[in-house]
Protein backbone atom coordinates (compact mmCIF):
# COMPACT_ATOMS: atom_id res chain seq x y z
CA UNK A 1 0.00 0.00 0.00
CA UNK A 2 1.17 3.48 -0.51
CA UNK A 3 2.41 5.34 2.56
CA UNK A 4 -0.43 8.33 2.87
CA UNK A 5 2.43 10.38 5.18
CA UNK A 6 5.75 10.02 4.45
CA UNK A 7 9.01 11.60 6.75
CA UNK A 8 12.38 11.83 4.43
CA UNK A 9 15.80 12.20 6.24
CA UNK A 10 14.25 14.59 8.42
CA UNK A 11 16.44 16.62 10.67
CA UNK A 12 15.50 19.40 13.61
CA UNK A 13 18.24 21.28 15.04
CA UNK A 14 18.11 24.01 18.02
CA UNK A 15 20.95 25.62 17.80
CA UNK A 16 24.06 23.19 18.40
CA UNK A 17 21.31 20.64 19.80
CA UNK A 18 20.14 18.04 16.97
CA UNK A 19 17.14 16.81 18.38
CA UNK A 20 15.68 14.71 15.62
CA UNK A 21 18.14 13.26 13.23
CA UNK A 22 18.07 12.02 9.75
CA UNK A 23 13.97 9.96 10.58
CA UNK A 24 12.63 8.46 7.37
CA UNK A 25 9.51 6.88 8.21
CA UNK A 26 6.36 5.87 6.34
CA UNK A 27 2.66 5.50 7.64
CA UNK A 28 0.23 3.43 5.46
CA UNK A 29 -3.37 5.19 5.99
CA UNK A 30 -5.19 3.20 8.66
CA UNK A 31 -1.97 2.77 10.47
CA UNK A 32 -1.79 3.08 14.01
CA UNK A 33 1.95 4.12 15.13
CA UNK A 34 3.67 3.62 18.59
CA UNK A 35 6.45 6.29 19.10
CA UNK A 36 8.70 5.75 22.16
CA UNK A 37 12.04 6.38 23.63
CA UNK A 38 13.76 7.82 26.88
CA UNK A 39 13.31 11.94 28.02
CA UNK A 40 14.46 14.12 25.72
CA UNK A 41 14.73 11.57 22.88
CA UNK A 42 12.98 13.95 20.25
CA UNK A 43 9.73 12.55 20.06
CA UNK A 44 7.75 15.14 20.86
CA UNK A 45 9.65 17.40 18.66
CA UNK A 46 8.90 15.36 15.61
CA UNK A 47 5.40 15.37 16.48
CA UNK A 48 5.65 19.24 16.45
CA UNK A 49 7.62 18.60 12.93
CA UNK A 50 4.80 16.84 11.48
CA UNK A 51 1.89 19.03 12.90
CA UNK A 52 3.91 22.17 11.99
CA UNK A 53 4.92 23.87 15.32
CA UNK A 54 8.80 23.32 14.56
CA UNK A 55 10.28 24.02 11.17
CA UNK A 56 12.71 21.35 10.58
CA UNK A 57 16.26 22.27 9.65
CA UNK A 58 16.48 19.58 6.71
CA UNK A 59 14.42 16.79 4.96
CA UNK A 60 10.79 16.24 3.77
CA UNK A 61 7.81 15.72 4.99
CA UNK A 62 4.51 14.84 2.55
CA UNK A 63 1.00 14.03 2.87
CA UNK A 64 -0.67 12.20 -0.28
CA UNK A 65 2.06 13.38 -2.17
CA UNK A 66 1.04 16.99 -0.94
CA UNK A 67 4.54 18.56 0.79
CA UNK A 68 3.51 19.70 3.74
CA UNK A 69 7.09 22.31 4.52
CA UNK A 70 5.15 25.60 3.49
CA UNK A 71 1.95 25.03 5.40
CA UNK A 72 1.55 26.94 8.90
CA UNK A 73 -0.10 24.25 11.82
CA UNK A 74 -3.36 25.85 10.99
CA UNK A 75 -3.40 25.44 7.51
CA UNK A 76 -2.27 21.51 8.22
CA UNK A 77 -4.86 20.85 10.41
CA UNK A 78 -7.43 22.45 8.10
CA UNK A 79 -5.75 19.22 6.03
CA UNK A 80 -6.30 17.15 8.81
CA UNK A 81 -3.32 16.38 10.36
CA UNK A 82 -4.25 17.14 13.61
CA UNK A 83 -2.58 16.74 16.86
CA UNK A 84 -2.95 17.03 21.15
CA UNK A 85 -0.88 18.09 23.47
CA UNK A 86 1.99 17.10 26.05
CA UNK A 87 -0.15 19.73 28.32
CA UNK A 88 -4.06 19.59 28.18
CA UNK A 89 -5.16 22.99 26.36
CA UNK A 90 -8.87 23.69 27.13
CA UNK A 91 -10.99 26.50 26.90
CA UNK A 92 -11.13 26.71 30.54
CA UNK A 93 -14.28 28.95 31.21
CA UNK A 94 -16.64 26.92 28.76
CA UNK A 95 -17.96 23.79 28.88
CA UNK A 96 -17.51 20.12 27.81
CA UNK A 97 -19.45 20.57 24.81
CA UNK A 98 -18.35 24.59 23.44
CA UNK A 99 -14.73 22.96 23.51
CA UNK A 100 -15.49 19.87 21.54
CA UNK A 101 -17.65 21.89 19.27
CA UNK A 102 -14.56 24.36 18.51
CA UNK A 103 -13.25 21.09 16.92
CA UNK A 104 -15.97 21.78 13.98
CA UNK A 105 -13.65 24.73 12.95
CA UNK A 106 -12.27 22.16 10.35
CA UNK A 107 -15.59 21.87 8.56
CA UNK A 108 -16.51 24.76 6.11
CA UNK A 109 -18.09 27.57 7.89
CA UNK A 110 -19.94 30.63 6.69
CA UNK A 111 -18.52 34.29 6.53
CA UNK A 112 -17.95 36.86 9.17
CA UNK A 113 -21.84 38.53 7.84
CA UNK A 114 -23.74 34.68 7.44
CA UNK A 115 -22.52 34.10 11.44
CA UNK A 116 -23.27 37.12 12.45
CA UNK A 117 -26.53 37.93 11.30
CA UNK A 118 -27.21 33.77 11.73
CA UNK A 119 -28.46 33.66 8.36
CA UNK A 120 -29.65 30.25 6.56
CA UNK A 121 -26.16 28.40 5.83
CA UNK A 122 -24.53 29.67 9.05
CA UNK A 123 -28.14 27.86 10.77
CA UNK A 124 -27.32 24.95 8.85
CA UNK A 125 -23.83 24.78 9.89
CA UNK A 126 -24.59 25.31 13.50
CA UNK A 127 -27.08 22.52 13.08
CA UNK A 128 -24.21 20.00 11.66
CA UNK A 129 -21.97 20.84 14.11
CA UNK A 130 -24.17 20.26 17.44
CA UNK A 131 -24.90 17.34 15.89
CA UNK A 132 -21.47 16.23 15.45
CA UNK A 133 -20.47 17.38 18.65
CA UNK A 134 -22.80 15.35 20.14
CA UNK A 135 -22.20 12.01 18.32
CA UNK A 136 -18.98 12.41 19.20
CA UNK A 137 -19.33 12.71 23.08
CA UNK A 138 -22.00 10.20 23.02
CA UNK A 139 -19.01 7.71 21.33
CA UNK A 140 -16.70 8.96 24.19
CA UNK A 141 -18.86 8.77 26.90
CA UNK A 142 -18.66 12.59 27.56
CA UNK A 143 -22.48 13.36 27.46
CA UNK A 144 -23.19 13.32 30.79
CA UNK A 145 -20.91 15.96 31.91
CA UNK A 146 -21.47 17.79 28.55
CA UNK A 147 -22.57 20.90 30.14
CA UNK A 148 -19.91 21.54 32.81
CA UNK A 149 -17.28 23.62 32.88
CA UNK A 150 -14.01 21.77 32.13
CA UNK A 151 -12.03 24.23 34.38
CA UNK A 152 -14.18 22.23 37.03
CA UNK A 153 -13.45 18.42 36.08
CA UNK A 154 -10.97 16.16 37.06
CA UNK A 155 -8.00 15.28 34.56
CA UNK A 156 -8.80 12.52 32.94
CA UNK A 157 -12.42 13.92 32.17
CA UNK A 158 -10.07 16.72 30.69
CA UNK A 159 -8.10 15.15 28.72
CA UNK A 160 -10.59 13.18 26.82
CA UNK A 161 -12.62 16.38 26.28
CA UNK A 162 -9.50 17.39 24.02
CA UNK A 163 -9.32 14.29 22.33
CA UNK A 164 -13.09 14.70 21.16
CA UNK A 165 -12.13 17.73 20.31
CA UNK A 166 -9.72 16.31 18.13
CA UNK A 167 -12.34 13.69 17.11
CA UNK A 168 -15.45 15.62 16.49
CA UNK A 169 -14.19 16.26 12.41
CA UNK A 170 -12.65 13.10 11.35
CA UNK A 171 -8.70 13.33 11.20
CA UNK A 172 -6.43 12.44 8.22
CA UNK A 173 -3.46 11.86 10.77
CA UNK A 174 -4.07 12.38 14.22
CA UNK A 175 -0.98 12.82 16.71
CA UNK A 176 -1.18 12.30 20.35
CA UNK A 177 1.66 13.16 22.50
CA UNK A 178 1.12 10.59 25.90
CA UNK A 179 -2.57 10.76 26.19
CA UNK A 180 -2.21 8.31 29.03
CA UNK A 181 0.18 10.69 30.89
CA UNK A 182 -1.60 11.00 34.23
CA UNK A 183 -4.15 9.08 33.68
CA UNK A 184 -4.73 5.84 36.08
CA UNK A 185 -5.50 2.06 35.05
CA UNK A 186 -9.12 2.18 34.24
CA UNK A 187 -9.35 5.54 32.52
CA UNK A 188 -6.11 3.77 30.21
CA UNK A 189 -7.94 1.39 29.28
CA UNK A 190 -10.74 3.33 28.86
CA UNK A 191 -8.96 5.56 26.66
CA UNK A 192 -7.17 2.81 24.82
CA UNK A 193 -10.73 1.32 24.11
CA UNK A 194 -11.86 5.04 22.87
CA UNK A 195 -9.02 5.22 20.29
CA UNK A 196 -9.41 1.79 18.85
CA UNK A 197 -13.02 2.25 18.21
CA UNK A 198 -12.06 4.97 16.45
CA UNK A 199 -9.46 3.38 14.27
CA UNK A 200 -11.56 0.59 13.79
CA UNK A 201 -14.06 2.99 12.20
CA UNK A 202 -11.58 3.37 9.48
CA UNK A 203 -9.56 6.42 7.52
CA UNK A 204 -7.86 7.55 10.25
CA UNK A 205 -3.94 7.06 10.71
CA UNK A 206 -2.67 7.74 14.05
CA UNK A 207 1.05 8.36 16.03
CA UNK A 208 0.93 8.01 19.49
CA UNK A 209 3.97 8.78 21.50
CA UNK A 210 3.59 7.05 24.62
CA UNK A 211 5.54 5.90 27.60
CA UNK A 212 3.34 3.57 29.12
CA UNK A 213 5.12 0.05 27.06
CA UNK A 214 2.13 -2.25 28.11
CA UNK A 215 -0.08 0.28 26.49
CA UNK A 216 1.56 0.15 23.38
CA UNK A 217 1.87 -3.21 23.21
CA UNK A 218 -2.26 -3.34 23.58
CA UNK A 219 -2.97 -0.71 21.57
CA UNK A 220 -0.29 -0.72 18.61
CA UNK A 221 0.37 -3.30 16.09
CA UNK A 222 3.93 -1.09 14.78
CA UNK A 223 5.81 1.20 16.80
CA UNK A 224 9.16 3.21 16.39
CA UNK A 225 11.79 3.44 18.93
CA UNK A 226 13.89 7.08 19.08
CA UNK A 227 16.84 7.58 20.64
CA UNK A 228 19.15 11.10 20.50
CA UNK A 229 16.94 11.71 17.74
CA UNK A 230 17.27 9.07 15.88
CA UNK A 231 15.27 5.99 15.10
CA UNK A 232 16.87 2.95 16.98
CA UNK A 233 14.34 0.22 16.29
CA UNK A 234 11.09 -0.58 14.56
CA UNK A 235 8.61 -3.54 14.34
CA UNK A 236 5.81 -4.52 16.71
CA UNK A 237 5.77 -3.32 19.87
CA UNK A 238 7.59 -7.14 21.27
CA UNK A 239 10.21 -6.52 18.76
CA UNK A 240 11.66 -2.95 19.53
CA UNK A 241 11.39 -3.77 22.99
CA UNK A 242 13.78 -6.79 22.71
CA UNK A 243 16.02 -4.93 20.51
CA UNK A 244 19.44 -4.74 22.34
CA UNK A 245 19.69 -0.56 21.69
CA UNK A 246 16.37 -0.43 23.12
CA UNK A 247 17.42 -2.09 25.97
CA UNK A 248 20.09 -0.22 26.44
CA UNK A 249 18.77 3.54 25.72
CA UNK A 250 15.45 2.87 28.45
CA UNK A 251 17.74 0.88 31.15
CA UNK A 252 21.10 1.36 30.58
CA UNK A 253 21.75 -2.31 29.68
CA UNK A 254 24.81 -2.58 28.35
CA UNK A 255 24.92 -5.96 25.70
CA UNK A 256 28.19 -6.78 24.33
CA UNK A 257 30.59 -4.33 24.91
CA UNK B 1 -16.65 3.43 30.14
CA UNK B 2 -15.64 4.88 33.34
CA UNK B 3 -13.45 8.57 31.73
CA UNK B 4 -16.66 10.45 33.34
CA UNK B 5 -15.54 11.25 36.92
CA UNK B 6 -18.35 9.78 39.31
CA UNK B 7 -20.95 12.36 40.28
CA UNK B 8 -22.33 13.41 43.37
CA UNK B 9 -25.00 15.41 41.83
CA UNK B 10 -26.94 13.75 38.69
CA UNK B 11 -26.54 16.20 35.88
CA UNK B 12 -28.81 15.95 33.72
CA UNK B 13 -27.51 18.32 30.49
CA UNK B 14 -30.57 18.65 28.06
CA UNK B 15 -33.15 19.59 30.34
CA UNK B 16 -31.13 22.01 31.90
CA UNK B 17 -31.57 23.91 28.63
CA UNK B 18 -35.74 24.11 29.51
CA UNK B 19 -34.65 25.67 33.03
CA UNK B 20 -32.83 28.19 31.23
CA UNK B 21 -35.60 29.01 28.67
CA UNK B 22 -38.01 30.30 31.79
CA UNK B 23 -34.94 31.99 32.76
CA UNK B 24 -34.56 33.86 29.71
CA UNK B 25 -38.25 34.84 29.53
CA UNK B 26 -38.27 36.55 33.18
CA UNK B 27 -35.30 38.51 32.38
CA UNK B 28 -36.73 39.29 28.76
CA UNK B 29 -40.00 40.64 30.98
CA UNK B 30 -38.51 41.99 33.41
CA UNK B 31 -36.03 44.44 31.32
CA UNK B 32 -38.63 45.33 29.15
CA UNK B 33 -40.64 46.53 32.31
CA UNK B 34 -37.55 48.39 33.53
CA UNK B 35 -36.41 49.62 30.05
CA UNK B 36 -40.56 50.95 30.27
CA UNK B 37 -40.52 52.33 33.63
CA UNK B 38 -37.04 54.73 33.09
CA UNK B 39 -38.55 57.35 31.29
CA UNK B 40 -41.68 57.32 32.78
CA UNK B 41 -40.96 57.14 35.88
CA UNK B 42 -37.47 59.20 36.70
CA UNK B 43 -36.60 62.70 35.88
CA UNK B 44 -35.34 64.16 32.33
CA UNK B 45 -31.71 64.19 33.74
CA UNK B 46 -31.94 60.42 34.90
CA UNK B 47 -33.48 59.01 31.70
CA UNK B 48 -30.28 60.99 29.72
CA UNK B 49 -27.72 59.30 32.38
CA UNK B 50 -29.38 55.83 31.23
CA UNK B 51 -29.02 56.63 27.84
CA UNK B 52 -25.35 57.49 28.22
CA UNK B 53 -24.99 54.19 30.12
CA UNK B 54 -26.57 51.91 26.64
CA UNK B 55 -24.50 54.14 24.64
CA UNK B 56 -21.47 53.18 26.85
CA UNK B 57 -22.62 49.67 27.02
CA UNK B 58 -22.26 49.38 23.04
CA UNK B 59 -18.80 50.34 23.29
CA UNK B 60 -17.73 47.97 26.41
CA UNK B 61 -19.54 45.46 24.41
CA UNK B 62 -16.93 45.70 21.04
CA UNK B 63 -14.22 45.71 24.00
CA UNK B 64 -15.38 42.63 25.16
CA UNK B 65 -15.00 41.67 22.13
CA UNK B 66 -11.33 42.12 21.50
CA UNK B 67 -10.24 41.94 24.95
CA UNK B 68 -12.73 39.77 27.01
CA UNK B 69 -12.92 37.41 24.01
CA UNK B 70 -9.93 37.21 21.75
CA UNK B 71 -7.72 38.47 24.51
CA UNK B 72 -6.07 41.60 22.86
CA UNK B 73 -5.65 44.37 24.99
CA UNK B 74 -6.27 47.57 23.35
CA UNK B 75 -6.08 51.34 24.82
CA UNK B 76 -6.81 52.99 21.38
CA UNK B 77 -10.25 51.67 22.39
CA UNK B 78 -11.78 55.56 22.84
CA UNK B 79 -10.08 56.87 19.77
CA UNK B 80 -12.56 54.43 17.67
CA UNK B 81 -15.24 55.85 20.10
CA UNK B 82 -13.74 59.59 19.56
CA UNK B 83 -13.88 58.37 15.51
CA UNK B 84 -17.53 57.90 15.62
CA UNK B 85 -17.90 60.86 17.46
CA UNK B 86 -16.43 63.25 15.51
CA UNK B 87 -17.42 61.74 12.03
CA UNK B 88 -21.07 63.01 13.54
CA UNK B 89 -19.48 66.25 14.84
CA UNK B 90 -17.66 67.43 11.41
CA UNK B 91 -20.64 66.31 9.31
CA UNK B 92 -22.54 69.41 10.16
CA UNK B 93 -19.56 71.77 9.30
CA UNK B 94 -18.41 69.28 6.61
CA UNK B 95 -21.95 68.87 5.09
CA UNK B 96 -21.85 64.75 4.95
CA UNK B 97 -25.43 64.10 4.54
CA UNK B 98 -27.61 61.98 7.89
CA UNK B 99 -27.40 58.68 5.23
CA UNK B 100 -24.18 58.83 4.40
CA UNK B 101 -22.71 58.96 7.95
CA UNK B 102 -23.60 55.59 9.77
CA UNK B 103 -21.75 54.00 6.29
CA UNK B 104 -19.04 56.29 6.60
CA UNK B 105 -18.67 55.94 10.30
CA UNK B 106 -18.53 51.71 9.64
CA UNK B 107 -15.67 52.18 6.98
CA UNK B 108 -14.01 54.14 9.17
CA UNK B 109 -13.48 51.92 11.90
CA UNK B 110 -12.93 48.93 9.68
CA UNK B 111 -9.83 51.29 8.41
CA UNK B 112 -9.03 51.71 11.72
CA UNK B 113 -9.34 48.64 13.29
CA UNK B 114 -7.17 47.20 10.51
CA UNK B 115 -4.43 49.86 11.06
CA UNK B 116 -4.40 48.91 14.83
CA UNK B 117 -4.62 45.58 14.17
CA UNK B 118 -1.92 44.81 11.78
CA UNK B 119 0.93 45.96 13.54
CA UNK B 120 -0.53 44.11 16.79
CA UNK B 121 -0.51 40.55 15.02
CA UNK B 122 3.07 39.82 16.50
CA UNK B 123 2.83 41.01 19.97
CA UNK B 124 1.03 40.48 22.81
CA UNK B 125 -0.08 41.44 26.51
CA UNK B 126 2.22 44.98 27.37
CA UNK B 127 3.81 45.19 24.24
CA UNK B 128 0.28 45.22 22.35
CA UNK B 129 -1.15 47.24 25.10
CA UNK B 130 1.96 50.11 24.52
CA UNK B 131 1.32 49.77 19.96
CA UNK B 132 -2.76 50.24 20.44
CA UNK B 133 -1.66 53.39 22.96
CA UNK B 134 0.46 54.88 20.50
CA UNK B 135 -2.02 54.55 18.26
CA UNK B 136 -4.96 56.24 20.90
CA UNK B 137 -2.17 59.04 21.45
CA UNK B 138 -2.23 59.54 17.88
CA UNK B 139 -5.95 59.97 17.50
CA UNK B 140 -5.84 62.74 20.48
CA UNK B 141 -2.91 64.52 18.51
CA UNK B 142 -4.70 64.81 15.48
CA UNK B 143 -7.65 66.01 17.09
CA UNK B 144 -5.59 69.09 19.05
CA UNK B 145 -4.02 69.50 15.90
CA UNK B 146 -6.64 70.46 13.80
CA UNK B 147 -8.23 73.27 15.80
CA UNK B 148 -9.90 75.38 12.77
CA UNK B 149 -12.33 71.80 12.36
CA UNK B 150 -12.05 70.75 15.30
CA UNK B 151 -11.71 72.94 18.01
CA UNK B 152 -8.79 71.14 19.72
CA UNK B 153 -9.12 70.64 22.95
CA UNK B 154 -11.79 73.31 23.20
CA UNK B 155 -14.41 70.85 21.63
CA UNK B 156 -17.15 71.33 19.54
CA UNK B 157 -20.61 71.36 19.97
CA UNK B 158 -22.63 68.75 17.52
CA UNK B 159 -26.00 69.89 15.69
CA UNK B 160 -28.92 67.43 16.84
CA UNK B 161 -29.56 64.88 14.44
CA UNK B 162 -33.06 65.47 13.61
CA UNK B 163 -35.62 62.92 11.78
CA UNK B 164 -39.39 64.66 10.91
CA UNK B 165 -40.21 65.40 14.68
CA UNK B 166 -36.91 63.12 16.25
CA UNK B 167 -34.16 65.01 17.91
CA UNK B 168 -31.53 63.43 19.33
CA UNK B 169 -31.21 65.90 22.42
CA UNK B 170 -34.56 65.52 23.37
CA UNK B 171 -34.58 62.96 26.45
CA UNK B 172 -36.96 60.29 25.13
CA UNK B 173 -36.03 60.01 21.71
CA UNK B 174 -32.17 60.02 22.78
CA UNK B 175 -33.59 57.70 25.07
CA UNK B 176 -34.56 55.69 22.35
CA UNK B 177 -31.97 55.97 19.75
CA UNK B 178 -29.49 54.66 22.60
CA UNK B 179 -31.74 51.92 23.08
CA UNK B 180 -31.55 50.76 19.33
CA UNK B 181 -28.10 50.40 18.58
CA UNK B 182 -27.76 48.76 22.34
CA UNK B 183 -30.05 46.15 21.31
CA UNK B 184 -28.42 45.69 18.22
CA UNK B 185 -25.09 45.33 19.46
CA UNK B 186 -26.06 43.20 22.43
CA UNK B 187 -28.20 40.82 19.83
CA UNK B 188 -25.24 40.69 17.72
CA UNK B 189 -22.83 40.05 20.21
CA UNK B 190 -25.08 37.16 21.25
CA UNK B 191 -25.44 35.99 17.88
CA UNK B 192 -21.12 36.10 17.64
CA UNK B 193 -20.91 34.01 21.17
CA UNK B 194 -22.90 31.16 19.59
CA UNK B 195 -20.86 31.47 16.43
CA UNK B 196 -17.95 29.59 15.25
CA UNK B 197 -15.87 32.80 14.94
CA UNK B 198 -17.19 33.70 18.62
CA UNK B 199 -15.29 30.11 19.57
CA UNK B 200 -12.41 31.04 17.28
CA UNK B 201 -11.87 34.04 19.52
CA UNK B 202 -11.85 32.22 22.33
CA UNK B 203 -9.43 29.71 21.79
CA UNK B 204 -7.02 32.33 20.06
CA UNK B 205 -7.37 33.79 23.45
CA UNK B 206 -6.66 30.47 25.42
CA UNK B 207 -3.73 29.52 23.86
CA UNK B 208 -2.84 29.98 20.26
CA UNK B 209 -0.42 26.36 20.32
CA UNK B 210 -3.70 24.75 21.04
CA UNK B 211 -6.36 27.49 18.37
CA UNK B 212 -3.39 26.49 15.29
CA UNK B 213 -3.63 22.92 15.82
CA UNK B 214 -7.39 23.44 15.71
CA UNK B 215 -7.15 24.85 12.14
CA UNK B 216 -8.24 28.04 13.67
CA UNK B 217 -6.57 31.44 11.50
CA UNK B 218 -5.15 33.38 13.95
CA UNK B 219 -4.31 36.20 12.00
CA UNK B 220 -7.69 36.58 10.95
CA UNK B 221 -9.17 35.89 13.81
CA UNK B 222 -7.51 38.88 15.37
CA UNK B 223 -8.01 41.32 12.88
CA UNK B 224 -11.71 40.15 12.33
CA UNK B 225 -12.16 41.22 16.76
CA UNK B 226 -10.20 44.07 16.01
CA UNK B 227 -12.56 45.50 13.29
CA UNK B 228 -15.53 44.25 15.47
CA UNK B 229 -14.51 46.20 18.42
CA UNK B 230 -13.95 49.29 16.38
CA UNK B 231 -17.24 49.42 14.68
CA UNK B 232 -18.92 48.71 17.64
CA UNK B 233 -16.78 51.72 19.74
CA UNK B 234 -17.69 53.97 16.63
CA UNK B 235 -21.30 53.41 16.26
CA UNK B 236 -21.40 54.07 20.21
CA UNK B 237 -19.24 57.21 19.60
CA UNK B 238 -21.72 58.31 16.74
CA UNK B 239 -24.98 58.26 18.82
CA UNK B 240 -22.92 59.84 21.96
CA UNK B 241 -22.00 63.02 20.18
CA UNK B 242 -25.31 63.12 18.34
CA UNK B 243 -27.18 62.54 22.40
CA UNK B 244 -24.32 64.68 24.36
CA UNK B 245 -24.37 67.79 21.76
CA UNK B 246 -20.96 67.94 22.61
CA UNK B 247 -17.74 66.84 22.22
CA UNK B 248 -13.74 67.07 23.20
CA UNK B 249 -11.00 65.34 23.33
CA UNK B 250 -10.58 64.19 27.24
CA UNK B 251 -13.68 62.14 26.59
CA UNK B 252 -11.66 60.22 23.98
CA UNK B 253 -8.14 59.76 25.98
CA UNK B 254 -6.03 57.08 27.46
CA UNK B 255 -7.91 57.45 30.38
CA UNK B 256 -11.28 56.70 28.61
CA UNK B 257 -9.58 53.81 26.86
CA UNK B 258 -8.46 52.53 30.39
CA UNK B 259 -12.12 52.92 31.81
CA UNK B 260 -13.35 50.96 29.13
CA UNK B 261 -10.82 48.36 30.27
CA UNK B 262 -12.02 48.41 33.81
CA UNK B 263 -16.05 48.38 32.69
CA UNK B 264 -14.74 45.06 30.92
CA UNK B 265 -12.86 43.50 33.68
CA UNK B 266 -15.17 44.47 36.35
CA UNK B 267 -18.31 43.04 34.63
CA UNK B 268 -16.30 39.98 33.79
CA UNK B 269 -14.49 39.46 30.53
CA UNK B 270 -16.43 37.25 27.60
CA UNK B 271 -20.24 37.79 29.14
CA UNK B 272 -22.74 40.43 28.09
CA UNK B 273 -23.81 41.21 31.06
CA UNK B 274 -20.69 41.60 32.13
CA UNK B 275 -19.99 44.63 30.06
CA UNK B 276 -23.70 46.01 30.81
CA UNK B 277 -22.84 46.40 34.52
CA UNK B 278 -19.23 47.81 33.66
CA UNK B 279 -20.77 50.27 31.63
CA UNK B 280 -23.14 51.38 34.37
CA UNK B 281 -20.34 51.23 36.85
CA UNK B 282 -18.10 53.64 34.35
CA UNK B 283 -20.92 56.56 33.72
CA UNK B 284 -22.83 56.10 37.25
CA UNK B 285 -20.55 55.98 40.15
CA UNK B 286 -18.61 59.00 38.81
CA UNK B 287 -22.06 61.10 38.45
CA UNK B 288 -22.83 60.13 41.86
CA UNK B 289 -19.49 61.21 42.92
CA UNK B 290 -20.39 64.12 41.06
CA UNK B 291 -23.50 64.74 42.95
CA UNK B 292 -22.26 64.52 46.04
CA UNK B 293 -19.06 66.81 45.61
CA UNK B 294 -16.04 64.76 45.70
CA UNK B 295 -15.83 64.36 41.36
CA UNK B 296 -11.81 63.50 42.29
CA UNK B 297 -12.62 60.59 43.88
CA UNK B 298 -13.77 58.73 41.56
CA UNK B 299 -10.29 57.32 39.98
CA UNK B 300 -9.22 56.36 43.64
CA UNK B 301 -11.97 54.38 44.37
CA UNK B 302 -11.91 52.81 40.83
CA UNK B 303 -8.26 51.86 41.80
CA UNK B 304 -9.61 50.27 44.93
CA UNK B 305 -12.36 48.61 43.15
CA UNK B 306 -10.09 47.26 40.32
CA UNK B 307 -7.40 45.41 42.55
CA UNK B 308 -10.03 44.21 44.48
CA UNK B 309 -11.76 42.64 41.74
CA UNK B 310 -8.36 41.16 40.26
CA UNK B 311 -7.54 39.35 43.92
CA UNK B 312 -11.07 38.08 44.78
CA UNK B 313 -13.45 38.01 42.01
CA UNK B 314 -11.12 37.27 38.56
CA UNK B 315 -14.32 36.49 36.38
CA UNK B 316 -15.84 40.02 37.24
CA UNK B 317 -19.38 40.92 38.56
CA UNK B 318 -21.49 38.48 36.67
CA UNK B 319 -19.01 35.37 38.33
CA UNK B 320 -19.43 37.02 41.50
CA UNK B 321 -23.42 37.15 41.14
CA UNK B 322 -23.15 33.06 39.88
CA UNK B 323 -20.81 32.68 42.89
CA UNK B 324 -23.43 34.13 45.67
CA UNK B 325 -26.63 32.03 43.68
CA UNK B 326 -24.18 29.22 44.41
CA UNK B 327 -23.87 30.00 47.98
CA UNK B 328 -27.29 30.98 48.53
CA UNK B 329 -28.58 27.25 46.51
CA UNK B 330 -29.83 29.08 43.79
CA UNK B 331 -27.61 27.68 41.39
CA UNK B 332 -29.30 26.10 38.61
CA UNK B 333 -26.45 23.55 37.73
N1 LIG C 1 12.05 24.63 21.39
C1 LIG C 1 13.19 24.01 21.78
N2 LIG C 1 14.34 24.72 21.86
C2 LIG C 1 15.50 24.11 22.25
N3 LIG C 1 15.60 22.81 22.54
C3 LIG C 1 14.48 22.06 22.46
C4 LIG C 1 13.21 22.62 22.10
N4 LIG C 1 12.28 21.64 22.11
C5 LIG C 1 12.92 20.53 22.50
N5 LIG C 1 14.24 20.76 22.71
C6 LIG C 1 15.25 19.76 23.08
O1 LIG C 1 15.20 18.74 22.11
C7 LIG C 1 15.38 17.48 22.70
C8 LIG C 1 14.21 16.59 22.38
O2 LIG C 1 13.07 17.05 23.08
P1 LIG C 1 11.61 16.42 22.95
O3 LIG C 1 10.70 17.28 23.73
O4 LIG C 1 11.31 16.22 21.52
O5 LIG C 1 11.79 15.02 23.68
P2 LIG C 1 10.70 13.93 24.03
O6 LIG C 1 11.16 12.68 23.41
O7 LIG C 1 9.35 14.40 23.68
O8 LIG C 1 10.87 13.83 25.61
P3 LIG C 1 9.77 13.59 26.75
O9 LIG C 1 9.54 12.13 26.80
O10 LIG C 1 10.45 14.09 27.97
O11 LIG C 1 8.56 14.36 26.40
C9 LIG C 1 15.57 17.72 24.20
O12 LIG C 1 16.95 17.74 24.48
C10 LIG C 1 14.95 19.08 24.39
O13 LIG C 1 15.57 19.74 25.47
MG1 LIG D 1 7.65 14.90 24.76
Amino acid sequence: MTALLKLDRVSVRFGGLAAVTDVTMAFSPGSLTGLIGPNGAGKTTLLNAISGFTAITSGHIAMNEIDLSPLSAAERARLGVVRGFQTVRLLERETVFDNVLVGCERLPQPGLLGQLLALPPERRCRARDLAATETTLRDLGLLPIAHRRVDELPFASRRLTEIARLLVVRPTVLLLDEPAAGLDTRDRRALVESIRTYHEAGGLTTIIIEHDIELVRRLCPYSVALDMGRIIASGSPNEVLSEPAVQQAYFGVRSGA
Amino acid sequence: MRLVPDLAVPHRPFQRAAGRRHGALFSAVALTAAWLAIPVLLGQYEVFIAAQVMIYAVATLGLDIVYGRAGQLSLAHASFFGLGAYTAALSGPLGIPLWVQPELVVLLAIAGGIIVAVPTLRLSGLRLALVTLLFGELFDWAIDHSLALTGGSQGMTVAPMTIGPFNSQGTVDAYLLASIIALGATLLTRQLARSQLGRRMLAVRDSELASASLGVPIVHTKITAFILSAVFAGAAGWVYAYVVGFVSPTTFNLFASVYFLVAVILGGAGRITGAWLGSAYIVLVPEVFNLVGYPNLFPVLGGGVLIAIALFLPGGLVEGAALIRAQLGLHRR
